[in-house]
């Protein structure tokens, strides 16, 4: 709208002007998007490996850091690793905030406080949350196997030393971190509904449960799958609480794809295979979300027929 | 509302603008600095060539009562040597030491003199052309064979690459076996001399409560980041984790029998906790608060562990397989001279090097510390004898050395110690057998190693 | 009768439903809220009594002996300069960028528009932290490795806000646009006195939204700094808990825990409901 009139007034400058006002974004856009992925696809063919002599300069391998990667076990295990872990935290921390998002959906006394108790870990460096989150789970003293015993579980209690409740451990710690988060844009979807619907389906005799399946989630689907792709994209980054807690250990139970690529760069020294796992990262991230969003589109196509 | 936003987003403007200031504020401010000190030292070429300043990197933060004692020891040596001045650096970790190191290097620029790193990190420093041997130096000693014979052989072991000495023995421990004595009193248990008395010892001061809950171990044995507290097991079974810098030993029988034998403390013996043992943290107040009898950790600890405990703490080497044998691992850190450094540089540093190993100091460093003496000599002396007659379990640690065998060391260092881990932890955690988790480990291991075994 | 029974035993039936499902909602989220409110009390708890196995919350009396060894065994309140400067570099650049591209995408037609959005908006898609490995390469070659503006630079363009922007001065009414230019604004005036004013809890949400994410960022900092003078508090934090000397003092872990998200959790309780807005507003940070 506004442009036509812009345009009228236009002579060369003006055509200019918008190129240069976008020019530093573009920049670093450029410079720190689009340049490193391809500098990485281009870098995951050289062997370069700083810290063996013969491999300080780098030599053209084909896709020998690929072939190496997809033969190694420790990358099959933290490809399943970060498989299960997006998977699991995904789905679990979109359920859940949409769960508070309906329990913390009305307008009661104090409801800011309960709200204030699922939101606050969102702006907690997630380092920090870590630190405690560390005490919680160490064996006889954390809090958290006495929260569990009190609901009768006698289970294995070493959470960051156990092959297998590791990367558990650490799945609890990213939902306990986004569920909050994810629960606001539920919230704000649910204050957005139409009202009228919900007192149609009070006269039909609905059930809660029924109106929530029938009704409440299916018009709440575009929060959905924005919640779901970033959750996706979060997935694969919220990694920090590892380097506190369980350093991807014990053998490799908890290491995932981005701690992984941190390890094979700087305590590695692997110039190219970390090169290998960036691209196969990107492509991660690119299919699931791009995967989610083709999923739920198709959805929606199918609902319209 | 609106006026509300306006104000805040006002606020945080004047917060970035007045940052901004601040930020562009300090950055003209540098060049002149550096320039002043780049002119300063032209000068001081030109005026005296003797005039020399180095620099040393201590992997300590600067309020760690090692940065004063380094300190003194500086001034001492300008008292000394008028026309050197050193210049140590407190960098942090050894962390810390080896990435400031790496970004000079890597920025072009020139690297300390010295540094004080991990002794274990003698290869990746060579690999990476970092450091140069010190042979020179020490044969130009009038007797330089007897300085290098007056350092304990355990420790130097780690200095030792293709014939040459690359680094000097500097801050150094051993890993300990700390007990309750007065527990082992009260049960008239003997002090442990063998795996199977060990076994047996820690097992019976293993306590439950009613319900069968554990309220004190036997033992814990941290195995957060393993190989460390590990090895003694496999060199008090006669052997040790590698053979070389690029041959490793993952998979003798002696150490897969060492492996079984920290299982079996747990699994068969019930003195210990099962599987990994994450934390060093919780092993100290577990043995302080009575909760465990035994406990490993490095010589580091010693004097804290004294502190916090109210009973009579014993110290010993861990007991190896066969009865009246002991073992235990050395660790800490040496000095490294850099490459790249101008020659005056270098030989000014190699002075202080000479400096500060005499043993004097290194007696006044053990004592402050807590660390071991390095050389055999500070223990001639009368200060030592004294220290060693006050604290007897100083004089307990500087025996056990005998027992020490060098720590885990070789080519790309992270990436084998990684798979070790791995694989023993999987062992500990019941995941592999030791005997497949450790032919897996050699395996893997020796793949990533064939890169250095034919250079 | 009966007639009106129904109603009411209904009405009754719905408070204590709704009775019920508020004390579900508190309990979990006392539970969620049960991290923090540890590690408050726990760091004021006395440095002579540790937390032993199973003991929970306070450790009998108050004291700040925590909080004033933490900040003597590291150099918090560097640590807390540095964050500041790169958080507030990051935003103020930020914004003049986002405002300026989002301006431009908002108000001009020109060649290579639609592709050039695109290509801005390929950010959102392959997050900064997943390239940080030839990021960091970029650093090195700049010559930046170690310093607080090598933290900052990558986020000197931020799609997101970019988009944020367009979206926000889209809406501005086309009539306003014409009376600036008819009153002879140029570009930048017309930014200031047309667009930006309606615009401004938009960029507040943004601007939010940005402190709270790079305060927090922990990754990308790690890896290209080395030395205290470039650290930033996350980092400094994960080096504190590492230091050797700490031990299971978790009384003194929750105090520099505590120091460190002090500023933003003190903030977030005041301005609770700007917060919670900024994030809904800034979907992806």
């Amino acid at each position: 709208m506004a442009k036509t009139v812009v345009n009228k007034h236009a002579d060369l400058k003006s055509s200019i002007i918008p190129w240069l006002l976008i020019l530093p974004t573009f920049i670093v856009v450029l410079m720190f998007t689009a340049w490193p992925t391809v500098l990485s696809i281009y870098q995951s063919f050289f062997r370069l490996k700083l810290n063996v002599p013969r491999f300080r300069v780098p030599t053209f391998i084909g896709l020998q850091n690929y072939v190496e990667l997809f033969k190694s076990p420790t990358f099959h295990q933290v490809l399943w690793n970060t498989i299960i872990y997006v998977a699991g935290v995904v789905p679990i921390s979109v359920i859940l905030a949409f769960l508070f998002a309906l329990l913390v959906n009305r307008a009661i006394k104090g409801i800011g406080f309960i709200r204030l108790g699922f939101f606050y870990p969102t702006i907690l460096p997630m380092v920090s949350a870590a630190t405690v989150w560390m005490y919680f789970f160490t064996p006889n003293y954390g809090l958290f196997n006495l929260f569990l015993q009190w609901f009768g579980y006698h289970g294995p209690q070493n959470w960051t030393g156990n092959p297998h409740l590791a990367l558990l451990a650490v799945m609890i710690v990213a939902i306990w971190k986004s569920a909050g988060y994810f629960m606001i844009f539920y919230l704000a979807g649910l204050q957005n509904l139409p009202t009228d619907v919900f007192e149609a389906a009070d006269i039909d005799g609905v059930n809660y449960l029924q109106r929530l399946w029938y009704i409440t989630f299916p018009l709440l689907r575009r929060t959905t799958l924005f919640v779901t792709t970033i959750a996706f994209i979060d997935g694969f980054q919220i990694i920090d609480h590892i380097f506190v807690l369980t350093q991807g250990g014990p053998s490799d139970a908890s290491n995932v794809l981005l701690y992984y690529l941190w390890e094979m760069r700087f305590n590695y020294q692997d110039v190219g295979k970390s090169a290998a796992l960036t691209v196969i990262l990107v492509a991660f991230i690119l299919i699931f979300t791009i995967g989610n969003f083709a999923l739920s589109e198709r959805k929606e196509d199918r609902r319209v027929a | 509302m609106k006026m509300f936003s306006k104000k805040l987003l006002l606020v945080l403007l004047v917060l970035v603008v007045s940052f901004s200031i601040v930020f562009a504020g300090c950055a003209p401010k540098k060049a002149p600095q550096q320039n002043n000190n780049q002119n300063n030292q032209q000068n001081q070429q030109q005026n005296t060539q003797k005039e020399v300043t180095i620099q040393i990197y201590f992997p300590v933060s600067t309020l760690a009562p090692e940065a004063k004692l380094l300190d003194s020891y500086a001034a001492a040596f300008h008292k000394e040597y008028p026309n050197i001045t050193v210049k140590p650096v407190y960098s942090g970790g050894y962390t810390d030491v080896e990435k400031a190191i790496k970004t000079v290097i890597n920025g072009g620029g020139e690297p300390p003199a010295l540094a004080i790193m991990l002794a274990t990190d003698l290869y990746d420093l060579i690999d990476a052309g970092y450091i140069v041997p010190l042979d020179s130096y020490i044969n130009s000693m009038p007797n330089g064979q007897a300085y290098l014979n007056d350092f304990f052989p355990q420790f130097l072991a780690n200095s030792k690459y293709e014939g040459k000495i690359w680094s000097i023995p500097f801050q150094r421990s051993v890993a300990l076996m700390y007990y309750n004595a007065d527990l082992l009193k009260e049960n008239n248990l003997p002090v442990p001399d063998s795996w199977q008395s060990l076994a047996e010892v820690t097992s019976k001061l293993t306590k439950k409560d009613k319900d069968g809950k554990v309220v004190r171990w036997g033992i814990e044995w941290p195995s957060g980041w393993p190989y460390w507290l590990f090895q003694p097991l496999a060199i008090g079974n006669g052997t040790n984790i590698f053979k070389g810098p690029a041959q490793m030993n993952f998979n003798d029988p002696r150490v897969i029998e060492a492996v079984q034998y920290y299982i079996d403390l747990s699994h068969k013996y019930h003195a210990m906790p099962e599987g990994v043992q994450k934390n060093w943290n919780t092993a100290v107040p577990d043995f302080e608060n009575g909760r465990a009898a035994f406990i490993l950790h490095s010589t580091s600890g010693l004097n804290g562990i004294l502190q916090g405990s109210k009973f009579n703490v014993g110290v010993m080497a861990v007991p190896g397989k066969k009865k009246g044998t002991y073992a235990t691992v050395t660790g800490g850190g040496n000095i490294y001279m850099f490459k790249n450094v101008p020659k005056e540089k270098q030989d000014a540093a190699w002075k202080f090097i000479e400096f500060v190993t005499q043993p004097k100091y290194v007696a006044d460093f053990s004592i402050n510390t807590g660390y071991i003496a390095t050389r055999k000599s500070a223990y001639d002396l009368d200060v030592m004898k004294q220290h060693l007659k006050e604290v007897p379990q100083a004089a307990k640690v500087k025996e056990l050395l005998k027992y020490a065998g060098p720590e885990f060391s070789c080519h790309d260092l992270a990436q084998v110690r990684n798979i070790f881990h791995k694989y023993l932890q999987a062992a500990y955690n019941g995941q592999m057998t030791p005997k497949a988790a450790m032919d897996e480990a050699q395996k893997e291991a020796q793949a990533i190693l064939k890169d250095f075994q034919n250079p | 009768m009966s007639h009106n029974s129904i109603p009411k035993t209904k009405h009754i039936k719905k408070r204590i439903n709704s009775f019920v499902i508020a004390l579900v909602a508190a309990v979990l989220s006392l539970l969620w809220a049960s991290v923090i409110l540890w590690a408050i009390a726990a760091s004021f708890r006395p440095p002579n009594s540790p937390i032993g196995p199973g003991s929970i919350w306070f450790g009998g009396s108050f004291s700040f002996a925590n909080y004033i060894r933490a900040w003597h065994m590291a150099p918090f309140l560097l640590y807390y300069k540095n964050t500041i400067i790169v958080v507030s570099l990051i935003l103020g650049i930020q914004i003049v960028t986002a405002v300026f591209a989002g301006f431009a995408f908002a108000n001009y037609e020109f060649v290579g528009k639609r592709w050039l959005l695109f290509f801005i908006l390929l950010q959102l898609m392959i997050p900064t932290t997943a390239l940080l490995v030839p990021n960091f390469a970029t650093i090195r070659e700049l010559g930046l490795y170690d310093t607080l503006l090598a933290i900052a630079l990558p986020y000197f363009g931020s799609a997101f806000g970019t988009f944020l922007m367009r979206q926000a001065f889209l809406e501005v009414p086309y009539e306003l646009v014409e009376a600036g230019i008819i009153d002879g604004c140029n570009w930048w005036q017309l930014i200031i006195h047309v667009y930006l004013p309606p615009a401004i809890p938009t960029l507040l949400a943004f601007a939010i939204s940005s402190v709270t994410w790079h305060w927090n960022e922990f990754l990308w900092p790690l890896v290209v700094t080395s030395s205290n003078k470039a650290r930033v508090l996350t980092v400094g934090l994960v080096r504190f808990t590492q230091l050797g000397e700490i031990g299971a003092q978790w009384p003194l872990l929750a105090a520099a825990t505590l120091i460190v998200v002090a500023p933003l959790l003190i903030a977030f309780v005041v301005f609770q409901k700007r917060f919670i807005n900024s994030f809904l507003y800034s979907g992806i940070k």
